[in-house]
């Protein structure tokens, strides 16, 4: 008799821990925390910790200013690999179990699709609406969405010409004011010594979106019935019909993408003369060996028969989000607040992390006044070329919630450029395919009138 | 012998006093449950379970509302909608179209040359086997990661005297190219695990009677003629079972080409099915579509070793 009970409460208990896990699998961020009451400050005199993960190199040290001066709210940052090569999948992986750091660093493109499992803190219920006009305008448009704050802009990444003047010199040329000219150097180049100009990352899509968005484009909107594409606006076409001649011409170096290891070899040894990138471009440039003293910037190439087009670009750029499974949003809040725009703080994140263009309206950070490194010949690229650039970014721009699957279909359209499938084509495939991978995720969608 | 014996004679009563008592039976009947309950508990939690919870959750779906969602969010059972919308994705059926091209080129070319080498290592002329044996099996201890990077080496142009030398005598060679990248993979992979199959059909090759080979060598055979008639054929167990192993790793592969994305713009993210399954989970964050084409992954390679087994047994039968 007993031993029978015995077994039947085993069997039961394995049943109810089995129902239990099976509960505890149901799809995760299927519920929103901001639809939850706000989380209080922590009261004075109660010493919390905040966790932040987050991919940039000796952030501690930054950490470690504000712990000295905040001693009862002391930041812990645990590194995480960069975004998708890791970073991500932890978070969502960590989100999904109910746990996850108070703060995480998510690209500024990436914050939609956090928010699509519910895993950002709306921060505009701690009072972050306060700070909007700390931050530059452009950036803290993405990072707003449906009436609310999602993330601190924390870097960005305005965009320049990176050029060997060396090389461009050897065909008489001047950094290229238009794309126009830039196709004409090109062109020179390559009839010259076949060397080419620039290289065009046909697996990553991230960079045409840059050239795009800097032509004017505006591929999605968040409208109230839900959201409008149109990627096959006149200036993404442009954007793709000049790539497109610039591959069959052969100006564009297909089989590279910069700063990978065949780009450096190319780029140590001549073969690539350029590279239109974002101000942290530089960091990754002085990298390249035996490059000292031969590499300049200047501003991005503009394109000249489209109106509504931008002097300048972003490319990359990161925020500082709350999780969705923060006990302490607030504190999270102010010392996200705090990193971004308090002048040691900036200076302490170029020193230590080297991190990006700085999100703040007004402050890149003493280390970035005046003159650059030697790598760049002691030129003020900041001020001569980035900070002007941030002043002429499209701000209507916003991402949105599979900005990563967009990027991979568009890859996967690009790369069938070498069996023939033109750039314009695979834009226009690109948006069907994204409209239908927006609709099997049960969102709405519809193409924009034309 | 006696050991044996002492073990029979232990045994005997012990066995005849636990069906004479009721108490001894019952004992009997949890011990083995509760030996073997910290594997069991293990192997139903990190085993059983997430494919229960795989399977269950390639049957879910979850519809929003709003532009994210925020205006509320349903999961729904949804028959087989995941599967449909899986075998959809033209790019996921290329995967596994990829991998089978992979697997008839890669799998017979790494058997041939696996046995090739245990032949050769363990036939009488063989000098030094016991180095050549752990030179071949070297690579195998190299984590995929690491080799993939190594051998990433020789194929960047720039980086690689490969492609140096080869240019210097007016060849053109492209390894990352969009119709070359899957046989560097296949190269890496060839290179990883030939040593490791070469050693499981040395084991086979070791269980081989002596009196087979001193029965042949008195009837005149030549070494051609064992390795035809007598190895080849006693081996055949440890062939099926390597490449039933090769046909589940092709369908795997995951690293080789994860790493070689960074150099390989020809790599997209779902260019193996694992890689497409882990784009789909991690990066598009849609569990319930991915658990639908690790399903998927899972039964073709069922089927696919399954057929094989069919095709040897009736080939020997």
């Amino acid at each position: 008799m007993r031993q029978f009970t015995r077994r039947q409460a085993l069997s039961l208990g394995l049943g109810a821990g089995a129902a239990a896990v099976l509960a505890g699998c149901a799809t995760p961020g299927t519920t929103s925390v901001n639809s939850a009451p706000t989380i209080g400050a922590a009261s004075a005199g109660e010493k919390i910790r905040i966790t932040y993960w987050a991919w940039l190199k000796d952030l501690q040290k930054v950490a470690d200013v504000w712990n000295a001066q905040n001693p009862n709210v002391q930041v812990d940052v645990v590194w995480i690999p960069g975004g998708n090569s890791g970073g991500y999948q932890k978070l969502y992986s960590a989100l999904a179990a109910g746990g996850g750091p108070d703060i995480a660093q998510v690209e500024m493109r990436t914050v939609p699709e956090f928010l699509l499992v519910n895993g950002l803190v709306d921060l505009s219920r701690y009072g972050a609406d306060q700070y909007a006009d700390l931050y530059d305008e452009t950036l803290w448009n993405q990072v707003s969405f449906t009436g609310g704050v999602h993330a601190i802009p924390q870097d960005s990444g305005p965009m320049g010409f990176y050029y060997q003047p060396e090389i461009l010199d050897s065909v008489g040329a001047q950094p290229p004011a238009t794309w126009d000219e830039w196709a004409d150097i090109a062109r020179e180049l390559r009839a010259a010594g076949g060397v080419y100009l620039e290289s065009f990352p046909v697996s990553d899509a991230s960079v045409f979106t840059a050239y795009a968005t800097q032509a004017g484009a505006r591929w999605l909107t968040a409208e109230d019935d839900g959201w409008v594409i149109d990627m096959t606006d006149e200036a993404t076409l442009e954007v793709a019909r000049f790539f497109d001649a610039a591959i069959d011409e052969d100006l564009v170096d297909t089989a590279s993408t910069p700063y990978s290891p065949g780009w450096f070899a190319a780029a140590a040894d001549g073969g690539i003369g350029a590279c239109t990138s974002a101000s942290w471009g530089d960091a990754l440039i002085a990298g390249i060996s035996g490059g000292e003293g031969k590499w300049r910037v200047a501003p991005m190439q503009r394109w000249s028969n489209l109106p509504d087009s931008f002097g300048s670009s972003f490319l990359g750029g990161s925020t500082a989000a709350v999780l969705a499974n923060s006990n302490h949003p607030k504190e999270a809040l102010d010392f996200a607040v705090w990193m971004t725009t308090s002048p040691e703080a900036i200076d302490a994140l170029i020193e230590y992390s080297g991190i990006g263009w700085s999100p703040a309206k007004d402050e890149i950070g003493s280390v970035r006044e005046g003159a650059g490194s030697d790598f760049f010949g002691g030129q003020a690229y900041n001020t001569e070329v980035f900070e002007p650039a941030t002043l002429e970014q499209n701000t209507e721009w916003t991402w949105w919630p599979i900005t990563q699957q967009s990027f991979n279909i568009l890859s996967d359209g690009f790369r069938r450029k070498a069996s023939g499938v033109s750039l314009v084509d695979a834009v226009a495939t690109a948006e069907n395919q994204i409209v239908q991978a927006f609709r099997d995720k049960g969102l709405t969608i519809r193409k924009a009138d034309s | 012998m006696t050991a044996t014996e002492n073990i029979t004679t232990e045994q005997g009563p012990s066995s005849r006093r636990r069906r004479r008592t009721g108490a001894g039976s019952r004992a009997g009947g949890s011990a083995p449950w509760v030996l073997i309950a910290p594997f069991l508990a293990l192997f139903i939690l990190t085993f059983i379970l997430p494919i229960i919870v795989a399977i269950g959750s390639s049957f879910t779906r979850v519809t929003r509302s709003g532009l994210f969602g925020e205006e509320g969010v349903t999961t729904q059972f949804a028959w087989f909608q995941n599967y449909a919308q899986a075998l959809a994705d033209g790019n996921f059926i290329a995967s596994i179209g990829r991998m089978l091209l992979f697997g008839v080129v890669q799998v017979p070319v790494m058997i041939v040359l696996c046995t090739i080498l245990a032949l050769l290592l363990e036939s009488a002329s063989a000098r030094w086997p016991g180095f050549f044996r752990a030179a071949y099996f070297l690579p195998y201890g190299i984590p995929g990661v690491i080799a993939t990077i190594l051998w990433s080496f020789l194929y960047v142009p720039g980086l690689s005297p490969v492609i140096d030398v080869a240019a210097a005598v007016g060849l053109q060679l492209d390894f990352l190219g969009p119709s070359t990248v899957l046989w560097s993979i296949a190269n890496i992979v060839t290179w990883t695990y030939t040593g490791y199959n070469m050693m499981i059909i040395i084991a086979q090759l070791k269980s081989i009677p002596t009196e087979l080979y001193e029965a042949a060598k008195v009837d005149g055979a030549s070494s051609w003629r064992v390795a035809r008639s007598i190895q080849l054929p006693l081996i055949r167990p440890a062939l099926v079972l390597t490449t039933v192993f090769s046909i589940i790793g092709t369908l795997q592969l995951f690293a080789e080409p994860q790493v070689l994305q960074t150099v390989a713009p020809a790599i997209d993210s779902q260019y193996t099915p694992n890689l497409s399954a882990y784009t789909t989970a991690f990066a598009y964050n849609d569990y319930n579509v991915a658990a639908a084409q690790s399903v998927l992954i899972a039964l073709v390679a069922f089927l696919l070793s399954f057929l094989f087994l069919r095709f040897t047994n009736r080939r020997s039968s």
